[in-house]
């Protein structure tokens, strides 16, 4: 009895001494959140608190550095261009459901922040984001592509595009370009963002007329899909489909190309990723990628982008952060539009964002929260992603 | 610092660790317990009614009481062909159980795939404490009970545990059992706590998390998964107050501390906490009927009795007895009896196969030929605990003691047999409970005093001497109140004194109406208390007889010194 009680006293000493050394706390806003001035004249007197749960660590871990990077280069630009102040805290959620649930608790609570981005996984914005609903706190989703994460609540907006945004684009054009009559699908089932993604592009291909010849599982820690594919070849097909995260689509597509598939493969949006051409190297050419963000746009928002991005980072920037990147500008768009960095300010002002241009195109919030901006088809040559025509 | 989230979870986080603590504190090692989990919260969810129809509480209470079944179900489904597997052997087949309970939930029409089904948030912080109390106040009243006790002897040594008359298959399973209803206890306040049950929520990662917090907290101690889960729960949290940034160096402190946790605290956090027992006084009861020369006949009467054979009984009856390991013929074709109140001396060179016939004796080795009836039974076709209940009871050539148990302790579990089941009395505090454990105690501590080990009682049984150790054997094998006693060399390692006083010991029960059994080196010891030896050489009986006699006989004396050469 005694030991546990010291454990527990010296655990209480070590926090309260060092919390009490790490100086400050978060700057609350009382009344001052509310600025003076209009659109870009609008200056706020104390700095905007905005909360970011990513998956810094854990099985989504790759996804939540690359947002990060995004976040603070976007938060970097906005302070130094002045009038109002973004006071950013990223969070990790560790990939676990129970971490994004407190992450999001002390967000809404104790850290008093005005809008809160994130979680990475779809999976887990079902799990912390009605918690900023109950509490009145805007969210911003970056990255969370399933059905229904806005219909949770009117608190709860995104910037990413759904997969049924972006998926029955790609599948058109695929069929547009190669003339494809049949295919064979190919999905991780074991993870809600990519059996998500083959689900659309099963009705995308009915819709369109595809035959599928085949549809063939494998799990998200695979890396050997020779057997599969040797399958797959068999059944001698016009396209191969991949719904897949960017670790199995590295390894996937090279051996495809090793067993002598030629035909166009199709990825969804987790092979929107420069490392695919990076690592899988000349296997990547002639795959055809469906996405949310074009790498290759050359709208002034996006080659700054990519330029900054490069140069703050030392590599190059992939979906994630640049969905990242434009939701804080968003959030920028949302806070000058009423000039005030309080909650319910923030929620009406994301609401009528309408043709905002960012690194994504000219983007659109509707009335169902989600947004709207053009996707793109792009296909890999000669190293990089270039739109499909 | 501790946000509604933190104090729910380090209480579902208890009750996840509590089913691992389940089976760990009877020595089973299982990873199924996510698929346990994973099993209940999905059934749950699609069976129990809908909150708004019939109200939240009721839901939940529904959802609970299905899960628990489910869970209980699924363990007793995997329990019984995967039982009478051990250690890692257990820990990978119920592991492969959980993983395929996790592929299946993935591939089926019914459970959403790895998108999950989406579930109402009803569980707060007070529900999952009292969840959590209700389990705790489980495991604290089950601890110091009959089958609390067995499961701890089970776990210390599976072998002494059957011998002394516990049904380990039976026990075992009933352990996994419970694991399985508080792993589904839990499953369930996870789902209505998260809002979404997904496969991979129960995946190998759930597993390891909760045998951590199980190990970190203490898997001797009851309140050991509520302190685990604590400081595991707590730990990202008092980073997050600290300011340390967000990234790889929270999970690298969060491993670092459960390392320096696990050398400076292998018993867990809560294994530094004493076990605390209390010896009974004997002499000062007044109302007692015992009187101070001790004695196993005054037990009182709330302890259960056994019909002893009459003095001159044949209690045992080997006939043609043999066992053969391969080519090795251990013990060949033994026709043996031994009698109420007789004490038989078994002798002869190392390597003659005395302790294999006692072995097959008391029903843990099975004979090759032959039959060993020993008061009843079949030795050797009915299982050890049944040989046990028969009235057999024995000591180990090298000591099979529950060494983390007390000397109390390991007595009280000697007298599983003549105890009466107090489990479920303790649940409710009935007073008939106190009386009979109250009883257990008395007569496990006049076995002690028998032996001459009261002062001892609270030592820990692997923390004694030599000697002693041997002594505490004899003591807990007579906690069982045994009709036929067997003693396989229990002399070894004493000194002179030693030795004398235990002759002295054995003469006087032998001089109660025990049959007993004695192997032993020792052939002064043998022939001061025997009444009748046999000699046992390459697994044949070469002599029998009155001490003095079999001393003399050539055939003896040429076994044990050779032929000259």
């Amino acid at each position: 009895m005694s030991h546990r009680a010291r454990v527990f006293l010296a655990a209480t000493a070590v926090t309260v001494t060092l919390a009490a050394c790490s100086s400050g706390g978060t700057g609350d806003g009382g009344g001052s959140l509310v600025g003076e001035g209009t659109g870009a004249d609008c200056t706020i007197g104390s700095p905007v608190p905005v909360g970011a749960a990513l998956s810094l660590t854990g099985a989504a871990a790759s996804y939540g550095e690359s947002q990060r990077q995004g976040l603070e280069l976007a938060a970097e630009q906005l302070n130094a261009r002045g009038g109002v102040e973004y006071e950013l805290t990223v969070e990790d959620d560790q990939t676990d459901p129970r971490q994004g649930i407190a992450v999001f608790e002390q967000l809404t609570a104790d850290d008093g922040v005005s809008v809160i981005i994130g979680p990475t996984l779809s999976n887990g914005g079902f799990q912390a984001q009605p918690i900023a609903q109950e509490e009145g706190v805007p969210v911003l989703a970056i990255s969370n592509t399933a059905d229904g994460i806005t219909e949770q609540g009117d608190y709860i907006f995104r910037d990413s595009l759904t997969e049924a945004q972006v998926i029955p684009q790609t599948v058109a054009k695929a069929k547009e370009v190669y003339g494809a009559q049949s295919a064979v699908v190919m999905y991780s089932n074991d993870d809600a963002f990519t059996e998500a993604g083959y689900e659309v592009f099963a009705q995308a291909l009915d819709a369109e007329g595809i035959e599928v010849a085949e549809t063939l599982e494998f799990s998200t820690a695979d890396t050997d899909f020779r057997a599969l594919l040797t399958e797959a070849k068999a059944a001698d097909a016009d396209l191969l489909v991949v719904s897949g995260l960017i670790e199995a689509a590295i390894p996937l597509v090279t051996q495809a190309r090793e067993l002598g598939i030629d035909v166009p493969i199709v990825g969804g949006n987790g092979f929107n990723n420069p490392q695919l051409m990076a690592d899988a190297g000349d296997a990547a050419e002639g795959v055809v990628v469906g996405a949310a963000w074009n790498s290759a746009s050359d709208n002034p928002e996006n080659t700054a982008f990519l330029a900054d991005f490069e140069e703050k980072h030392g590599s190059q920037p992939d979906q994630f952060a640049a969905q990242a990147f434009a939701g804080l500008m968003l959030i920028d768009t949302a806070v000058r539009a009423s000039c005030s960095g309080e909650r319910d300010a923030i929620k009406d002002g994301l609401g009528t964002i309408d043709g905002v241009p960012s690194v994504l195109g000219e983007l659109t919030i509707n009335d169902a929260r989600d947004a709207e901006h053009e996707a793109v088809v792009q296909i890999v040559e000669d190293g990089t992603f270039t739109v499909l025509d | 610092m501790l946000t509604e989230s933190t104090v729910t979870f380090i209480a579902l986080g208890a009750i996840f660790a509590f089913s691992f603590y389940a089976v760990l504190n009877a020595g089973q090692l299982s990873l199924g317990q996510a698929g346990f989990a994973s099993v209940a919260a999905y059934t749950s969810v699609l069976l129990a009614p809908d909150p708004d129809v019939v109200g939240d509480l009721a839901a939940l209470l529904i959802a609970l009481v299905i899960g628990m079944t489910a869970g209980t179900v699924a363990a007793v489904v995997l329990g019984l062909p995967t039982m009478h597997l051990r250690g890692v052997f257990l820990a990978i087949a119920t592991l492969g159980f959980a993983e395929a309970v996790r592929i299946f939930l993935l591939n089926a029409e019914w459970t959403g795939g790895a998108q999950g089904l989406s579930v109402p948030k009803i569980v707060t912080p007070a529900i999952a404490w009292v969840v959590l109390a209700i389990v705790a106040y489980w495991f604290w009243r089950s601890g110091p009970t009959r089958y609390g006790r067995a499961l701890e002897a089970i776990r210390e040594d599976e072998l002494a545990a059957g011998a002394m008359g516990i049904d380990v298959g039976r026990h075992r399973l009933g352990a996994f059992a419970t694991a399985g209803a508080v792993a589904g206890l839990y499953g369930v306040l996870w789902a209505y706590t998260v809002r979404l049950v997904a496969p991979a929520d129960f995946g190998f990662t759930a597993a390891i998390d909760g045998l951590v917090t199980a190990m970190v907290g203490g898997t001797t101690m009851f309140v050991g998964p509520v302190v685990g889960s604590a400081f595991l729960t707590v730990i990202p949290e008092i980073q997050r107050a600290l300011g340390v940034e967000a990234g790889w160096i929270r999970p690298f402190v969060a491993g670092l501390l459960l390392l320096v946790v696990i050398l400076f605290l292998p018993g867990g956090l809560a294994g530094r906490i004493p076990r605390r027992i209390r010896v009974p006084d004997l002499d000062g009861r007044g109302s007692g009927s015992g009187s101070d020369d001790g004695g196993s006949s005054d037990d009182g009467a709330d302890l259960r009795t056994r019909e002893h054979a009459p003095r001159g009984d044949v209690v045992a009856r080997l006939s043609g007895l043999s066992k053969d390991y391969g080519g090795v013929h251990a013990v060949r074709g033994v026709d043996l009896e031994v009698r109420s109140g007789e004490l038989l001396g078994l002798i002869g060179p190392n390597g003659a196969g005395k302790t294999t016939l006692v072995n097959m004796l008391s029903g843990l080795v099975a004979p090759s030929s032959g039959t060993a009836s020993v008061l009843g039974v079949t030795a050797g076709r009915a299982p050890v605990h049944r040989v046990a209940a028969a009235g057999v009871s024995r000591t180990f050539q090298h000591s099979k003691l529950f060494d983390r148990l007390s000397a109390l302790e390991n007595v009280l579990v000697g007298g599983h047999l003549v105890t009466r089941p107090t489990l479920l009395r303790r649940l409710l505090w009935l007073p008939s409970a106190r009386r009979d454990e109250q009883a257990a105690l008395t007569h496990a501590a006049r076995c002690l005093r028998r032996v001459g080990m009261l002062e001892a009682a609270t030592t820990r049984a692997g923390a004694l001497s030599y000697g002693d150790q041997r002594r505490l054997e004899i003591a807990r094998a007579l906690a069982a109140d045994p009709s036929l006693l067997i003693l396989d060399e229990p002399a070894a390692g004493m000194n002179q004194v030693e030795a004398g006083e235990l002759a002295h010991l054995i003469r006087s029960l032998a001089d109660d109406g025990l049959a007993v059994l004695l192997i032993e080196h020792n052939v002064g010891l043998v022939r001061q208390v025997c009444d009748r030896v046999v000699v046992l050489n390459f697994g044949e009986v070469i002599a029998t007889g009155a001490p003095s006699d079999v001393a003399a006989d050539p055939r003896v004396v040429e076994a044990y010194l050779g032929t000259e050469a």
